[in-house]
């Protein structure tokens, strides 16, 4: 079980030396965005203080750099973290014996449900929830983000279909010169249409894959980027086995389809009306 | 007669310019949407923080309004020290906690708001009258929780004593009116005092404590000085104007903004793309006919203005339907985003500006227009009897 108590400390100074009164000073670890800011490293002493300019604050030494979680409810806040010891912190903000909240570790399943159980039925001025609970609550602003690019995609994937789709259908229309000749030649309409179906079921490919590689870069990019501007480890975009596949057959099946339809129509037409004559 | 023409040669492939036409629809509806999402947090942000005229929201230094639980100290003689600063015409105090109303059924939890009725900033009355001591305004969410009414009294209390088991700060207090409360959303149950109930109740902890001041500064002053010299008067508060809490704000949602630049940069390539790609294909289709125009004796630059023509048609077309599907999809998307929990009611993230969207539509129709240019110039020089021969030959 641990106890978690969050504070605003209002300030964190560098000094050079231990002051005298002190006999031995305590630990703390800092995040690397504030070690970076801030110039701090590992054994360095800061006085800490829950009022800005408070010069009775306590001093202590950095034992270690932390580096920032992947969580994405983090990723907007700009403010600087530490870590100190419960007591340290209770002293500190005069909150005394006093927590914000525990996390209980269980054996899982059954023993979880009962130690809920247990716990509420305490109701010693305090609720247990279940960890799950608490992912739901704390996530809803991210179904509401993820709701956003679902949309934005569906959107994306209409304006592209119709691009390709028209692509596909010039492309082939292009053809139609070659198309009055085969036929003049005596090759049957199916294998007309075959050829040309496989043709654009080739430019489909090979458009998907070069998208595929495009999106990967594009990712790469984003993921650098923000990283960067949010100075943190959480990948923005990341693209799974089943976005490569949904993306490909998309392509393929609309590319054909176009192919298809097109080269329907071609092969109705009749050779010379194909030639312009 | 180059209107006619361009027409004629549109109709002629009907189902290929119905295509070029739904694509830069679909393409000026993602622009039209993005240019909103990029200018619509910015307008609608702003205009929420602007309303009843404060510019300059002062909170414990290093935070941002009601970012963490920090409050400032000797509230009294920081609304003195602010309202003596030159330019500075009100002083709006506010101390925020957690009340609890109890009752028969289960404690309704909500957010409570001390404020000084007389300069407060943070609620519009919708029926009865601001709290005098002991009084409350209330939500609707907070009175359909309660089953309370205006006119009703409440047990409130501001905190629990775990070791003892009881509340702390309790007092009974009467409602005195509903409120729509500007900074919260309208499921938030919310509830708004005088300043010193909410001091009182709180104990030694809240006492003569504020959260944040609201400040008012006259018309002729910059916020900004007035900031400066707010900061200068107190050292342990930070002040932050309108433009910075914008700045702050558009720094946190820059993912937003961001998206929509790279998604409506995205939109405005794919429609010059295919209005490229429509009239290079239709020209290449009409190299004969060019010809044909040219010899007898139809000028280039004729020839060049049917073909921009075309292009004009297909993008000015598209641009129209996108404006109209733009709409639908921005209020569609905007729905899906005022989903984010606690998102104030004033807050929209589209927000349809008739410049910027008209700017960004003319932006798209231009494109369309550069991309008949080349090849309608390069059709239009090609050399005449060559020309003719070559398509007469096959």
């Amino acid at each position: 079980m641990t106890a978690a108590l969050t504070a605003r400390v209002a300030s964190a100074q560098r000094i050079d030396s231990i002051p005298p009164w002190k006999a031995e000073v305590r630990t703390i670890a800092v995040d690397e965005r504030l070690a970076a800011d801030a110039g701090l490293r590992v054994g360095d002493l800061v006085v800490l203080a829950a009022e800005p300019g408070n010069a009775s604050g306590d001093t202590v030494r950095i034992s270690a750099i932390l580096q920032r979680r992947a969580d994405p409810s983090e990723v907007a806040r700009s403010e600087y973290r530490i870590r100190t010891h419960l007591g340290q912190l209770q002293e500190l903000i005069g909150y005394g014996d006093r927590v914000d909240r525990y996390a209980i570790q269980t054996t899982g399943g059954v023993a979880a449900d009962s130690a809920l159980r247990r716990i509420n039925a305490l109701s010693f001025g305090f609720h247990a929830y279940p960890s799950r609970e608490i992912a739901v609550e704390t996530s809803k602003t991210f179904l509401v983000v993820s709701r956003f690019h679902r949309a934005i995609g569906m959107i994306t994937i209409v304006a592209s279909a119709t691009f390709l789709l028209c692509i596909m259908l010039l492309k082939v229309d292009e053809r139609r010169r070659d198309v009055a000749a085969m036929r003049l030649m005596g090759i049957s309409r199916a294998t007309v249409v075959r050829t040309v179906m496989l043709e654009s079921s080739f430019v489909a490919l090979l458009g998907s894959l070069f998208g595929v590689a495009l999106g990967f870069a594009v990712s790469a990019f984003v993921n650098a980027h923000y990283q960067a501007v949010y100075r943190t480890p959480l990948r923005f975009a990341i693209i799974t086995a089943g976005t490569v596949t949904y993306s490909v057959l998309l392509s393929l099946v609309l590319g054909i389809g176009a192919g298809a339809l097109a080269a329907r129509r071609l092969s109705r037409t009749p050779p010379l009306t194909l030639f312009g004559r | 007669m180059r209107f006619q023409l361009a027409a004629l040669s549109l109709r002629r492939h009907a189902s290929r310019t119905l295509l070029a036409v739904l694509g830069v629809a679909v393409s000026a509806a993602m622009l039209l949407d993005m240019v909103m999402l990029a200018t619509g947090m910015r307008q609608s942000f702003a205009s929420l923080l602007g309303r009843n005229g404060f510019t300059i929201r002062v909170s414990p230094r290093g935070t941002l309004p009601f970012d963490t639980e920090a409050t400032i100290a000797q509230a009294g003689d920081a609304t003195a020290a602010i309202a003596r600063i030159s330019g500075v015409t009100a002083v709006a105090p506010v101390l925020g906690t957690t009340i609890h109303v109890l009752g028969a059924r289960a404690p309704v939890t909500a957010f409570a708001l001390g404020v000084d009725p007389a300069v407060q900033g943070d609620y519009q009355l919708l029926s009865g009258r601001d709290p005098a001591a002991n009084e409350l305004v209330a939500s609707d969410a907070l009175l359909r929780a309660t089953g309370a009414r205006v006119g009703d009294t409440l047990d409130v209390a501001v905190g629990f004593d775990p070791q003892l088991r009881t509340y702390t700060g309790r007092r009974r207090v009467a409602i005195s009116g509903r409120a729509r409360f500007t900074y919260l959303s309208a499921d938030d149950r919310a509830a708004a005092l005088q300043l010193a109930t909410v001091q009182a109740m709180g104990g030694a902890d809240r006492a003569d404590r504020a959260s944040l001041f609201m400040v008012r500064t006259a018309p002729n002053v910059d916020p900004e000085a007035a900031r400066v010299a707010i900061e200068r008067a107190l050292p342990r508060v930070t002040a932050l104007s309108t433009a910075g809490a914008v700045a702050e704000a558009e720094r946190r949602l820059s993912y937003f903004r961001q998206l929509a630049f790279i998604l409506g940069a995205v939109s405005l390539i794919v429609g010059f793309l295919l209005v490229t790609t429509i009239v290079t294909v239709s020209v290449n289709e009409r190299i004969g006919e060019i010809a044909i125009m040219r010899a007898i004796g139809v000028s280039r630059i004729h020839v060049v203005q049917q073909i921009v023509i075309e292009g004009i048609g297909l993008s000015l077309t598209g641009a129209a339907a996108g404006l109209v599907l733009g709409v639908f999809t921005a209020q569609w998307l905007n729905s899906i985003l005022r989903g984010f929990p606690g998102l104030p009611d004033a807050i929209d993230f589209f927000l349809f500006q008739p410049n910027s969207a008209f700017r960004a539509l003319a932006l798209l129709v231009a494109s369309g227009v550069a991309a008949g240019i080349y090849p309608a110039w390069r059709a239009a020089s090609l050399p005449i009897s060559a020309t003719l021969r070559e398509e007469a030959v096959g």
